[in-house]
């Protein structure tokens, strides 16, 4: 019992961290999109417009709950709770320090990061499906055949990943010694890798699922107040966690120097690490236009799926007779 | 990227107007010339008209059916007419493309309650203006495959134009008006209507039957869609509407796309929600207070709009503009241009989903303009700058080192950034490459101008072809592109913006000193009897009006040839079998403002 109330306690503090981190991930990237864009972006609610996020969420909350008529009402209000549980679930296996994972150590680190990112897909399906809308449909079909199709991709690199660290732990995977030929080979992954997350978090320039410019905004046209707040938070939370990923994966997670020695170090430098690559999603954001969604299966299908299974093929090599 | 332009390029040569209606009467001899001060124009019988514009076409070298429109005489006062000829006179304007020149004009009388044949079979173009002839006149055009009422909606009673239709209030035949003072004695009519406010309704209308009509959910278009043919799968299409709220509809338009997957199969432009009947309030105005109005059409480029209307009345008037005052409009109207085009590459990069990012560098550059124009007219939107016969205000102080500075140093570097910062970029060159394609041919048949043809290979420019002001004296290019997509007109709107500045650059260094209004001035004029069509090459295309006299201090007919608004002739031939993501891109690379579109 006390084990499960220590569970519970990590838990409530690791959503209500990752929250905040949504609450300022989106200051942030106010703020940045605002100096890309020669503009100073918000600066009125407290110091540097830092109260900005409470400001937000005050107002998110009392908005009025309307749902619309015309909606299917159980999977409309189901929609925004399946797309924002699996970002957060995601973290439970993620390793924070040295030897320490944010809930659990456990031995399929890799196929729960897989199980649960081919779930968040059903959040946004439901969501344009209920809303009875032909935005809503036309982002939600979007988004289900791109999120599945760029799922191959990551998953390739995935296996390939796992089969070079030989384990399926992530907490065992960042502390496996690597040789530095190995950090290459990784790090060459690193761009697809990049690249098929921006398609699996509906990031820009793949957000084709939210379209502002065709489709209003996809999947959450009908949405508004709280509900409309949770697919931010999703997709806000989203990015830090795949960021969290990628970092662990290609960048060697908590690992800096005299992280071994000093845990509380671990937690630190993976936030810098994290912070640099929400760096680069809102940096590619405020920069480059958006394929067209045929582009973009094609670029997947002709490319990214090739890509990964030549890079599956010769890690597979490596890890049989270099290792 | 310069590989591709085909710059200099000239016309062939005028159009010999004299001859052409020569050719015309030759084939019709009941054509009659009449001649209505600065402008001559033939008679043509409504069965004669498509004879009439199949010669011009064919043997006169018209290919651009610039504009239609109508007069209702009615309540004509002048002398020139007679009384009992027939009430309402449909206005065609023919230009040659190739050899540029001044316009053909044919007049076709017709009277209440008849009909007259539709030009679409000769001209696609007019299908836009036709519809409007029938929305704000009720003239039937006989064979129109689509006669609907465009501007206003089908509840709406009477035709708006007609000279015996007045408007609730404003136009009550009692005057002055009675109180609308609560306590008075009196109701107001739009109270008594059950739906709304200062509307009337056809006696057959009920608002609570009333449907969209089926017509409005267009069918297929395209003729390589699968529906419903053979041994394929069976899909079904689904309508969308994009539009009126939209965010990438660049205003309150709204177009129906029938689409099956992504792919558009359909679609029909519906418009007309910012309707306030300009052309109605134009001709209750005196002239000089057009002149604000005009503003509010294309409200990004209020010079070049002021320019057209001034060209119009003063061909009527038969006034001279001091040089100066010439310089001044060049300069100014080149400015608007400027910001028009930054402004329109940055929404079509909007469009193409670049998150704001271009549209601000853009504006960014835009503003320093605007600082230019607030300090010379008092607003940087709303500029009522010209006046007829010259400009409103002298330069203030600095104003033309200003100019320079802006000219000079900030718009070619901020032209040079965006150039190399988008032109190469492989998305924008993905996504605007071989999409939204039309001929040249299609483009002129759809009365199509401005940007858009010089992107299809077709060196038609107002500047060059017709040259009014004193744009025969500055060395400058007409960018064309041969390829006319997406791509081409972003880039055509880039070229054009450099040669702006190279307008703008000689014409600071040749302003000459002197006076800049001619005439005495005043408030009321009262132009002589007659019609005048004036046309500038507007930054959107060939901007219009169309302008009849009767000797009164208001205009009797004020018509303006919108190009926003026909340059949506193309939209649905352009958009059929692209993706719906295309069709937003390229509704944002025909650069409609709605203001211009609704009138």
């Amino acid at each position: 019992m006390p084990q499960l109330l220590i569970y519970l306690i990590q838990a409530v503090v690791l959503c209500l961290v990752v929250i905040t981190g949504f609450a300022y991930l989106t200051w942030l990237e106010r703020k940045l999109i605002a100096r890309f864009q020669v503009r100073i972006g918000p600066n009125r609610a407290g110091p540097f417009g830092l109260l900005q996020p409470a400001a937000d969420a005050v107002k998110a909350m009392f908005k009025e709950e309307y749902i619309p008529g015309h909606v299917d009402k159980f999977v409309y209000v189901l929609a925004p709770m399946l797309a924002l549980a699996p970002a957060l679930i995601v973290w439970a296996v993620i390793p924070i320090a040295k030897g320490v994972p944010a809930m659990g150590d456990v031995n399929i680190g890799f196929l729960w990061i897989l199980a649960i990112t081919g779930v968040e897909s059903f959040g946004v399906i439901l969501a344009g499906w209920s809303s009875n809308n032909n935005y809503s449909l036309l982002g939600a079909l979007r988004s289900a055949a791109q999120m599945i199709s760029y799922e191959i991709p990551l998953g390739l690199f995935l296996v390939s990943i796992a089969m070079l660290g030989g384990t399926f732990s992530l907490v065992e995977l960042v502390e496996t010694p690597r040789a530095p030929w190995e950090w290459i080979w990784i790090w060459i992954a690193f761009p697809f890798f990049f690249t098929s997350i921006l398609a699996e978090t509906n990031r820009s320039p793949f957000d084709l699922p939210e379209t502002e410019n065709e489709l209003v905004a996809g999947f959450f046209t009908e949405y508004g107040g709280m509900k409309f707040s949770m697919f931010m938070m999703a997709e806000y939370i989203n990015m830090i966690t795949t960021s969290t990923v990628v970092s662990t994966l290609f960048f060697g997670g908590w690992q800096g120097p005299l992280a071994d020695r000093y845990i509380w170090l671990g937690p630190v430098y993976l936030f810098i690490k994290v912070l640099a690559l929400l760096f680069l999603f809102i940096w590619i954001r405020a920069s480059i236009s958006r394929p067209r969604f045929d582009q973009l299966m094609r670029f997947n299908w002709k490319f990214m799926i090739p890509a990964g299974l030549v890079y599956l093929t010769v890690s597979a090599v490596i890890t049989v007779f270099l290792k | 990227m310069s590989d591709i332009v085909a710059p200099s390029t000239t016309v062939a040569g005028p159009l010999d107007v004299a001859g052409t209606l020569a050719l015309v009467q030759e084939a019709l001899p009941d054509a009659k010339p009449v001649s209505a001060g600065p402008t001559d124009y033939l008679e043509v019988a409504p069965d004669q008209l498509i004879e009439a514009l199949q010669v011009l076409r064919d043997q006169g070298g018209c290919d651009l059916l610039s504009s239609i429109t109508c007069t209702d005489y009615l309540s004509y006062q002048g002398r020139a007419r007679a009384k009992d000829g027939p009430r309402f006179e449909v206005v065609y304007h023919l230009y040659s493309t190739a050899q540029g020149g001044d316009c053909v004009v044919l007049h076709v009388p017709v009277d209440d309650g008849e009909s007259l044949p539709t030009a679409t079979p000769v001209y696609p173009g007019a299908n836009l203006q036709e519809r409007e002839v029938w929305d704000l006149y009720g003239l039937v055009f006989d064979g129109h495959p689509n006669l609907r009422r465009i501007l206003l909606w089908e509840g709406f009673e009477g035709h708006p134009m007609r000279k015996d239709w007045h408007e609730a209030y404003y136009e009550e035949d009692q005057k002055p008006f009675r109180s609308r003072h609560p306590r008075a004695d009196f109701a107001r009519s739009e109270d008594k209507v059950p739906w709304g406010k200062n509307t009337r309704y056809p006696a057959d209308w009920d608002p609570d039957d009333w449907q969209e009509p089926v017509t409005y959910v267009p069918v297929s278009q395209d003729p390589r869609s699968r529906n419903g043919a053979g041994d394929h799968l069976s899909t079904e299409s689904v309508v969308v509407n994009l539009g009126p709220h939209h965010p990438s509809t660049h205003g309150v338009f709204r177009m129906i796309v029938r689409i099956e997957g992504e792919t558009v199969i359909a679609l029909e432009p519906d418009m007309g929600y910012l309707h306030r009947n300009h052309e109605k309030i134009g001709e209750r105005n005196t002239w000089l207070m057009n002149m604000p109005f005009t503003d509010r059409l294309d409200y990004i480029n209020s010079m070049s709009n002021n320019w057209g209307y001034a060209l119009a009345v003063e061909k009527l008037m038969g006034l001279e503009v001091p040089e100066r005052a010439e310089y001044l409009r060049v300069i100014m109207a080149e400015l608007s241009r400027i910001v028009n085009h930054l402004w329109s590459i940055g929404f079509i990069l909007n469009d193409l989903g670049a998150l704001q990012t271009p549209a601000l560098y853009a504006i960014e550059e835009r503003e320093m303009i605007l600082d230019l124009f607030e300090s010379v007219s008092g607003a940087r939107m709303m500029c009522n700058y010209l006046r007829f016969g010259g400009v409103h205000r002298d330069l203030p102080a600095g104003w033309a080192e200003r100019a320079r500075y802006v000219v000079h140093e900030r718009l070619p570097r901020a032209l040079d950034q965006l150039d190399d910062l988008l032109s190469g970029n492989e998305i924008v060159n993905t996504r605007g490459r071989g999409v939204g394609y039309l001929s040249a041919e299609q483009l002129i048949s759809l009365s199509v101008t401005g940007p858009m043809i010089r992107a299809a290979g077709v060196p038609y420019d107002i500047r060059r072809c017709e040259p009014y002001g004193v744009y025969d004296r500055f060395d400058f290019d007409i960018p064309t592109l041969p390829h006319s997509d997406v791509y081409d007109r972003y880039y055509i709107r880039l070229l054009e913006a450099r040669e702006s500045v190279r307008i703008v650059q000689q014409a600071l260094a040749g302003l000459p000193e002197g006076d800049i209004l001619a005439g005495k001035g005043g408030y009321v004029f009262r132009p002589p009897e007659g019609e005048a069509y004036g046309r500038v090459e507007g930054p959107k295309g060939e901007l219009g009006f169309y302008l009849v006299s009767d000797g009164k201090p208001n205009p009797y007919r004020y018509h303006i040839r919108a190009p926003s608004y026909i340059n949506l002739n193309a939209l649905a031939p352009m958009t059929v079998g692209y993706k719906v993501a295309d069709a937003i891109v390229i509704l944002g690379a025909i650069d409609i403002v709605l203001g211009e579109v609704d009138r």
